[in-house]
């Protein structure tokens, strides 16, 4: 009894010890969003109280961001790019798990394959083509994001969809399905769990991208959050008050996000274990 | 309702597998037809043709008077139960229910009123708002049943519906099911490899065995007369006794040599067989053809020694050899309690009831 206090107690201590090493960062950003230049570097530790304590560095980062347009602009590439994602990717790997011949597997390997490939390898022949193709924009990068996000999200989708039993797709062909209803109104809603892990995976990943964006987009009204955040840090002065307000507005959608699409990850996960 | 009409029905798969081997079968109107067969008879892929789920390699199904080979599933009037019940998890039981109808885009109202008085048939209204994991194993079945109901369809198909239930709750929808199709008046086939819901459900019963059909015919007319050794071994719990035997003709009588013994066959039995005296043949008897009473009477007999008395209250299985051969036999309680492991004994066999199967094409070649 007492032994497994005494582990209880190590664990608790363990824990919290791993919590402040994560959480560490966000003090620092939060509490040095609130500070002065000349505050943050005096002790960038302490809390914003006193002469250093600045509430308008987030006016001012707002303003600087032109904020309500960046936010539009990163919101609208990740939705949509996104949104493909989930479509395309779903829908790949149904047919891949469906049709078993060799070509389909040849496939599902090239996109295992094609996750091994680093972005650095192919960004500059890539935007050579997209922008011959005229692409070089906001539609463009949702189409590349598409063509970089689909192998992982198929491979995740794969695993998920063959654990679904056939029958159900064939009651729905003989309740008179086509192909298209058949992948709607049964196969789609069965992946909302591992559709909610996808995106996640990809909002995460293209709302905080910055290299891809910063090689396709060449117009400051097209820029994404990131993008902007790039302009507090010139060659000779960095705005790091300004920087980090605007880090923690960056912040917040992908935040709420994710805690609302977590509820979303336990009660899938919940849902997949009963069925099984 | 309809009959379904299999002409010469084949399935070869790509790899060259010969699923099935030409099968001829028809459904009548309003029939209860059941499927039966071991595993790997083909017997699931021949519902899955019928519903068009698999494709036919060569041959017609018709379901009407309609040939349907190039129909698709939807518009050939079947509604299909499946073995793992197949029901929508993220749908309600009602949504199940009126999924097809809403495909086919019925008005809100009729469909409605047709998922009720589906429900109200197989006693499931007040499980209309929950979602399939909600349910148990016999309502899932009965909410899958419901779904075909709800299609009005003109040949119900049944995949082994029952298999993944409990014994008494399978016992139960077996009931239940016979009770749907005398109040539907639909025409039903339905796949099982077990016999005794093939025997207790079917009009008649189909036995397959290897992608071929063994014999067509009434539930009783299978125990009784079975055409050929594999239906009398499928058919029957404990089996037929099946021994190794041979014709022989002594004094204008046939006899049968099994067991170190000889038994004399019947004199209808006799001119059925006379032609195959002297060959080597397949003696089949039903265990309860096998009696130990009356030993000293002038029925036919051998000796045989006791290895196992199986009791099951009412009737006890009785395991014995003779002549190095196995034979069961089933008895009443009350007369095997002069029975022992080990004794010997004559046991005394109904030769009207036995079968003589020819030993190379296996045909009953008694009837």
């Amino acid at each position: 009894m007492k032994n497994k206090r005494k582990s209880k107690t190590v664990l608790y201590i363990i824990s919290i010890l791993i919590a402040i090493v994560f959480l560490s960062p966000f003090y620092i950003v939060l509490t040095n969003s609130f500070k002065t230049q000349k505050g943050i570097f005096i002790n960038v530790m302490d809390l914003p109280f006193g002469k250093y304590f600045d509430a308008f560095n987030y006016i001012d980062a707002f303003i600087e961001l032109n904020f309500v347009k960046s936010f539009f602009n990163s919101l609208f590439i990740t939705v949509a790019s996104t949104s493909v994602i989930i479509i395309f990717a779903s829908m790949a790997a149904w047919m891949l798990v469906r049709t078993k011949t060799k070509l389909s597997t040849f496939l599902f390997f090239l996109f295992a394959v094609a996750m091994l490939i680093p972005f650095q390898a192919v960004m500059l022949p890539l935007v050579n083509i997209m922008g011959k193709l005229g692409l070089l924009n906001p539609v463009g990068l949702v189409f590349m994001y598409l063509g970089f996000g689909s192998s992982l999200s198929i491979i995740l989708y794969h695993g998920f969809i063959k654990n679904i039993p056939n029958e159900l797709e064939e009651a729905a062909i003989i309740d008179g399905c086509n192909k298209f209803q058949v992948f709607w109104y049964i196969i789609f809603p069965l992946l909302k769990p591992i559709t909610v892990t996808v995106s996640i995976l990809n909002v995460m990943w293209i709302w905080n991208d910055f290299l891809l964006p910063q090689l396709v987009i060449n117009r400051p009204e097209w820029q994404t959050i990131p993008l902007k955040m790039f302009y507090f840090f010139g060659q000779f002065s960095k705005k790091w008050d300004l920087a980090l307000a605007g880090l923690v507005i960056a912040m917040i959608p992908i935040i709420i996000f994710y805690l609302i699409a977590q509820k979303h990850i336990i009660k899938g996960v919940t849902a997949g274990s009963i069925k099984s | 309702m309809a009959k379904v009409v299999l002409k010469g029905v084949e399935k070869v798969y790509p790899n060259g597998f010969k699923a099935v081997h030409g099968i001829d079968l028809e459904v009548h109107d309003g029939e209860f037809m059941v499927l039966v067969g071991p595993s790997g008879c083909a017997k699931s892929t021949t519902l899955r043709m019928v519903a068009g789920l698999e494709e036919i390699t060569s041959g017609t199904i018709s379901i009407g008077d309609k040939v349907v080979n190039d129909v698709p599933p939807k518009d050939r009037g079947i509604a299909m139960v499946f073995q793992n019940y197949a029901l929508y998890p993220h749908m309600t039981v009602y949504d199940n229910m009126a999924f097809s109808l809403k495909i086919k885009k019925t008005a809100k109202e009729i469909i409605k009123q047709k998922v009720i008085e589906a429900a109200k048939i197989l006693d499931i209204e007040n499980l209309l708002d929950r979602k399939p994991k909600e349910l148990s194993g016999g309502q899932r079945q009965r909410v899958a049943v419901g779904r075909a109901i709800v299609r009005d369809p003109e040949v119900f198909l049944f995949d082994e519906p029952l298999s993944n239930l409990d014994a008494k709750l399978r016992v139960h929808m077996r009931v239940q099911l016979s009770q749907l199709h005398n109040k539907l008046k639909a025409t039903m086939i339905y796949v099982t490899h077990d016999q005794v819901e093939a025997m207790t459900m079917g009009d008649r019963i189909c036995v397959l065995n290897s992608g071929r059909i063994m014999q067509v015919d009434t539930p009783l007319n299978l125990y009784n007369y079975p055409a050929n050794k594999f239906v009398a071994g499928f058919i029957g719990s404990p089996a037929m006794n099946l021994i190794e035997g041979e014709l022989l003709k002594e004094n204008n009588n046939i006899y049968v040599k099994i067991g170190g013994g000889k038994l004399k066959l019947s004199a209808g039995k006799a001119e059925k067989v006379q032609k195959h005296v002297g060959n080597k043949i397949w003696f089949g008897i039903r265990p309860e053809y096998i009696s130990t009473r009356n030993w000293e009477s002038k029925e036919e007999g051998i000796k045989g020694k006791i290895e196992v008395l199986e009791h099951m209250g009412n009737e006890t299985f009785v395991y014995f050899k003779a002549g190095g051969q196995q034979f069961i036999s089933r008895i009443d309680s009350v007369d095997s309690r002069v029975l022992e492991s080990g004794n010997e004994h004559i046991f005394i066999f109904d030769m009207e009831n036995c079968h003589i199967f020819d030993y190379d094409s296996e045909e009953n070649i008694s009837l």
